[in-house]
């Protein structure tokens, strides 16, 4: 005797498969997610840029304290 | 397109100009699986607006993905799309994708026959999955429409009802054979 539930489920993969294929062709990707996409691209690579900046300056910022000369007692 | 390569790539390039091609084959790669699985959760327009969202996280923390393989990649994209499902459902819990009316359910359906036919088999078992969600218990035909229609798995049936796996999937068991019987 053939499994029914097997039967069962597989009819309803099968409609949900159309079902969301359907809904995917019905609904076709917003074309202004691209941008988007490129948009976050550009900022996160300033983003990088700036951080990398800034570790470049941040030992240079050191050296330049450890020569400055101790306070004077008062 | 080997996705995982232009991941790698994508992750090792420090020129912007390169990034920004890159990012945009990974996104053609992407956005129909992605959209298709939030189109599937949420109603529109949120859809559109949690599906940007998700393209956009997946952008900003490539350089972060630390997998190794197609699937490890897969996996991660559908887990941020599903975070981001799930934080607006946690906002705006109306915009839960209702079950369809069967009549809406077939046109879907008569949609996707345009690119790939329906077989005279294939309409009779789509019309007896529509008869097994009908003549099941609300509770049953909730649980088979997320799971069967929509494509949630186990854990995201578990985590969204706040029972466990096993319990999901017995659940489901059960259903099945109820639906089945009501049709016997």
């Amino acid at each position: 005797m053939p499994n029914e539930n097997t039967d069962a489920e597989a009819k309803l993969k099968k409609l949900g498969e159309r079902v969301r294929d359907g809904l995917a062709k019905r609904h076709p990707v917003p074309e202004q997610s691209l941008e988007a996409v490129r948009q976050t691209v550009r900022e996160e690579w300033q983003r990088e840029q700036t951080a990398k900046r800034a570790k470049r300056i941040a030992p240079d910022v050191t050296k330049t304290r450890d020569r400055e000369p101790p306070e004077p007692e008062r | 397109m080997d996705i995982i390569k232009a991941v790698k790539t994508y992750r090792l390039t420090p020129a912007l100009d390169q990034r920004l091609r890159l990012a945009e084959e990974i996104f053609h790669e992407i956005k129909s699986p992605l959209h298709g699985f939030i189109v599937g959760r949420l109603k529109l327009p949120s859809a559109d607006d949690v599906f940007q969202e998700a393209v956009k996280a997946v952008t900003k923390d490539l350089t972060q993905f630390k997998g190794d393989s197609d699937k490890e990649f897969w996996a991660w994209c559908y887990g941020i799309a599903r975070n981001k499902v799930n934080d607006h459902l946690r906002k705006q819990a109306s915009d839960r994708l209702q079950p369809m009316e069967p009549d809406e359910l077939l046109q879907l359906a008569e949609t996707s026959a345009q690119s790939s036919p329906l077989s005279p088999e294939d309409r009779m078992d789509l019309q007896h999955a529509l008869k097994m969600l009908t003549a099941a218990k609300p509770e049953c035909s909730d649980f088979l429409w997320q799971h069967f229609v929509l494509g949630l798995d186990y854990s995201e049936l578990a985590e969204e009802r706040n029972i466990s796996y096993d319990n999901v999937r017995m659940k489901i068991g059960r259903c099945l054979d109820t639906a089945q019987a009501l049709m016997a």
